[in-house]
């Protein structure tokens, strides 16, 4: 057996892995950006001056130094001014009407609209210089009132962008509920849930290098998708894309959160080329706190109705969504809640209503299980508000309500069409796993014990949407054997800890009936595949797995006809067998792929390949403890039941699944932005300013699955990785709910500080 | 400031400004860069090496206070036939890494802690101390406190062969 389990491990475990930061380039520059200390201000002045006396600085310029610039005569003579953020409209989410009029710009032109929003780059000869030159940089912003949520921006009293609303996007699904619905149900529950602004929180913040050469740029930067960087740097620059090359290292996480061009990507490509030398952008961690993208942001509000057996009649979803100060894709992310609102069960009526709400806080952003994680919440809580109300127990209800297996494909009241699940068995497996008459049971003696601290228990039913959205369900790629039999595998993907460069070369060398030793891939670099789409959406398995099995069944055809061409045979006759191809019958001629390559020349396959959405499923359930007098939660169990479908390697799938339920655990438990009055983000202790799960936190857990091949992709897989950040929270918050059963269940909101729960046990 | 690290037993004469960084002089300087900046202000722990044995925040520390001491990185991390150390196999194992930015970090950290502590194999106490004190975004921690038990486990045994 390898010393190594996956590919990535030996050099990720002896320090020499390649993050961008790590690479070293004779004469690189290093950026740093001056920022805006408050929310929302007019920009009266940048003054440059001093910080260009700096020894060691480079240049400096704001917005205003740029727009000046003349035209140079050389390479870059092409190059426009300073660009506005390329905006990214992608399939659905985000729409061309949401973003015009409201340009973001690289550098603050006139308006502050977010704390932290750059307003001059300094490059010195490290960073260390450069930041000795941002000190120097004298900026000044008349504050204007800051609007730091939903409900303080709904009215309009204070405009983002002159003359035109805050509400950035509305949208529905689904149909009206009729208003005799709620009145002849048995029971009807109402909640109001806020999710709050999260920090994705990658280990590695975000990186960018760009090194320009001639007419020609190469860009690093820690990355989900290098194509979707090239084409936006691109449109930038005003270049053809074929001149950028974009290179995807070792990347130290992402969560969702490392898919978009940046404000400081332009800034830096744009100033590499423009002063024809090296320059990064190492983004450090106060600033990745300030300004990296946030997830979620949304006010909920909704209504469930069911007959006395709980049968669910009719559910309501009323979203306003925090999408920050400039609308990205995250405008659109609220669209995704909507269409996943009806979850896994059989509600006949169900809509769902959004309001896509400009805030002066940066840009909100997917971040790992984006829109499905605020849906399940707001339906998992709702169900469990309604179980109560109606004495029915949590898990009967659910049960009750689960679209059953023979329903499938099932198409759902707010659009969507679910390919496949057996919902019911991973109730019934989490259960089980769980002890769930046991816990009940432990739970009574507490509740008759006055000295015993209150004990609950949660369940979250889910279902998600992996692969992205029509439009965005194809991957590039390629397939190539060299003389030596060695088979490269090429795609759009780009792995930032997911484990690639293991478990597609394995499925190549399974489709193909070779070693895996033979097969090796190439992805995250545009430079050796020209198209691509990315790694997010967990479409990596589904979509590119997928990709790379359809050019597996290519190879092998193409090796059969070649062979008999080779042999004068008619194709059909040509069999293909671990990795070689065999005549007709026993004494016919054989001959490997490294041999047929030799034989008739560079054998190489490419192909583009549409996939389809899948459905994923589980159900997770948590035990927690809570203390009354502190406000503290203790979990004492955690479970989750996931099916992502066929699975491609399973030790690799079970370990995102836990690493995701860990982060779907700070989600309830800790994790939160908090601002200060004037809309600043409140970071004075740093890191420690937003409470990630340590391993203190981590409680026993069970992690088990089940397998319901998806009909609808290749593969039969579905995507993997961000089941616990969308079924982990709601389950732990129920089991607090339950624990204390307090009155007002809104009293609990994310993320479930001490103070909150105290509140709510009073 | 003239200073000389020695850093995995090579001596590295360095002329640095006193206000640069351990972490930053290792990863430049030295050109080892298996050391990782996770937040500069010494919460996260990715940056975590071997001063004299003890394992130090290298964003939290100055290059020059390292004058004439020894520093250890995870370039230096080898089992004592050369090969891979038994804390780097076992995070294999273990899957105790996925992206791997944080992981130079807990491997000194553990490593520090195999050097100091024979017993660490008999008190997971200690062991979940020491996965408590650096940040991992990716794994849940549980698979790192699993690799770092594994390997305690096989130097109690060859200490024991010994």
């Amino acid at each position: 057996m390898s010393t190594w389990t996956r590919r990535e491990d030996e050099r990720l475990l002896s320090g020499r892995g390649r993050y961008v930061a790590d690479i070293q380039v004779p004469g690189c520059l290093d950026a740093a950006f001056v920022r805006s200390r408050v929310a929302h201000g007019t920009l009266r002045d940048v003054d440059c001056a001093a910080a260009r006396q700096v020894p060691g600085v480079v240049g400096a310029w704001s917005a205003a130094d740029l727009h000046d610039l003349p035209p140079c005569a050389h390479a870059t003579a092409d190059l426009p001014d300073l660009p506005p953020m390329p905006h990214t409209v992608l399939a659905n989410l985000s729409s061309d009407e949401a973003v015009a009029g409201r340009e973001w710009p690289v550098l603050v032109k006139d308006r502050v609209r977010y704390p932290g929003e750059a307003v001059a780059v300094v490059l010195g000869e490290d960073r260390y210089r450069a930041e000795d030159g941002a000190a120097e940089v004298t900026v000044r912003i008349d504050p204007l009132p800051a609007v730091v949520t939903p409900e303080a921006a709904l009215d309009d009293t204070v405009r983002l962008f002159e003359g035109l609303s805050n509400v950035a996007l509305e949208g529905s699904t689904g149909q009206p509920v009729d208003e005799s619905v709620w009145q002849h149900a048995a029971a009807v529950v109402e909640g109001r849930y806020r999710q709050a602004l999260l920090l994705p929180t990658p280990m590695e913040c975000r990186t960018l290098l760009a090194v320009p050469d001639g007419d020609r740029l190469t860009v690093w930067s820690g990355h989900q998708a290098p194509h979707r960087l090239r084409r936006e740097l691109a449109a930038a620059l005003g270049w053809p894309a074929e001149r950028i090359r974009v290179v995807v290292p070792d990347t130290g996480g992402a969560f969702g959160s490392k898919s978009a061009s940046f404000p400081e990507y332009v800034a830096v490509a744009f100033l590499a080329v423009r002063l024809g030398r090296p320059v990064r952008w190492i983004e450090d961690r106060l600033e990745s706190m300030l300004v990296a993208t946030r997830g979620r942001g949304q006010d909920q509000r909704v209504r469930l109705a069911a007959d006395a057996d709980g049968r669910l009649l009719a559910y309501e979803l009323h979203i306003d969504a925090d999408v920050g100060a400039y609308p990205h894709i995250g405008a659109g992310l609220p669209m995704q809640t909507a269409w996943m609102a009806t979850g896994p069960y059989t509600t006949p009526r169900v809509h769902a209503t959004l309001r896509s709400v400009l805030t002066n806080t940066m840009t909100t952003y997917p971040y790992r299980g984006p829109g499905r994680a605020e849906a399940t919440m707001a339906l998992e809580r709702s169900m469990d508000t309604l179980a109560d109300r109606l004495g029915i127990d949590p898990a009967e209800l659910r049960r009750r309500n689960l679209i059953p297996p023979d329903r499938f494909p099932y198409e759902t009241p707010t659009g969507r069409r679910y390919d496949s699940g057996n919902y019911a068995a991973a109730l019934d497996l989490a259960l089980e796993s769980l002890g769930y008459d046991a816990w009940r049971a432990e739970q009574a003696r507490r509740r008759a014990d006055p000295h015993a601290l209150p004990l609950g228990i949660g369940l979250s039913c889910y279902v998600e949407r992996s692969g992205g959205e029509p439009g965005g369900l194809h991957e590039f790629g390629s397939l190539e054997v060299g003389e030596d039999g060695v088979i490269t595998a090429r795609c759009g993907a780009a792995s930032s800890g997911q484990s690639h460069e293991t478990v597609l070369p394995a499925l190549v060398a399974a489709s193909l009936g070779v070693d895996a030793d033979r097969v090796r891939l190439v992805d995250g670099d545009t430079g050796e595949q020209a198209d691509g789409v990315g790694s997010f959406a967990s479409r990596t398995a589904q979509v590119s797995g997928a990709l790379l099995s359809h050019l597996s069944a290519l190879l092998a055809d193409e090796a059969r006809d070649r062979a008999a061409k080779l042999w004068d045979l008619p194709p059909e006759t040509v069999r293909w067998s671990g990795g070689t191809v065999h005549g007709p019958h026993d004494g016919a001629p054989a001959m490997d792929l490294a041999a047929l390559v030799r034989a008739t020349g560079p054998l190489r396959v490419d192909d583009r390949f549409e996939s389809a959405m899948a459905f994923p499923f589980g159900t997770h359930a948590a035990v927690a403890e809570v203390d009354p007098e502190l406000g503290t939660v203790r979990v004492l169990r955690l479970v989750t039941v996931d099916d992502c479908g066929v699975v491609l390697d399973p030790a690799v799938v079970h370990a995102q699944a836990f690493g995701s339920a860990v982060q779907g655990l700070g989600q309830a438990l800790y994790e939160g932005m908090c601002f200060d009055d004037d809309g600043v983000p409140v970071l004075t202790d740093g890191l420690l300013d937003y409470l990630l799960p340590t391993a203190a936190e981590v409680p026993p857990f069970v992690g088990r699955d089940t397998c319901t091949p998806s009909p609808a992709t290749r593969l039969g897989a579905k995507g993997a990785g961000e089941s616990g950040c969308i079924g982990t929270p709601a389950a732990v918050v129920n089991a607090v709910a339950d624990a204390l059963r307090p009155a007002d269940r809104d009293v609990l909101q994310l993320p479930l500080t001490p103070e909150r729960v105290w509140r709510a046990a009073r | 400031m003239k200073i000389t690290l020695t850093v995995n037993a090579t001596d590295y004469p360095l002329d640095v400004e006193p206000r640069r960084i351990l972490a930053d002089v290792l990863r430049e300087d030295c050109r080892l860069t298996g050391t990782h900046l996770g937040c500069e202000h010494g919460v996260c722990g990715a940056c975590t090496v071997l001063v004299d044995g003890e394992a130090v925040r290298s964003c939290l520390m100055l290059a020059v206070q390292c004058d004439g001491r020894s520093v250890r990185t995870v370039e230096g991390l080898a089992g004592a036939d050369g090969g891979p150390h038994p804390l780097q196999r076992a995070f294999s194992a273990e899957h105790a890494l996925q992206c791997g930015f944080c992981t130079p970090g807990f491997l000194m950290l553990a490593a520090g802690a195999l050097d100091a502590d024979p017993d660490l194999a008999e008190h997971p106490e200690r062991v979940d101390s020491l996965v408590g004190s650096n940040l991992c975004r990716c794994t849940g921690y549980a698979p790192i406190r699993r690799a770092i038990l594994r390997a305690a486990e096989e130097q109690q045994r060859l200490d024991l062969q010994a």
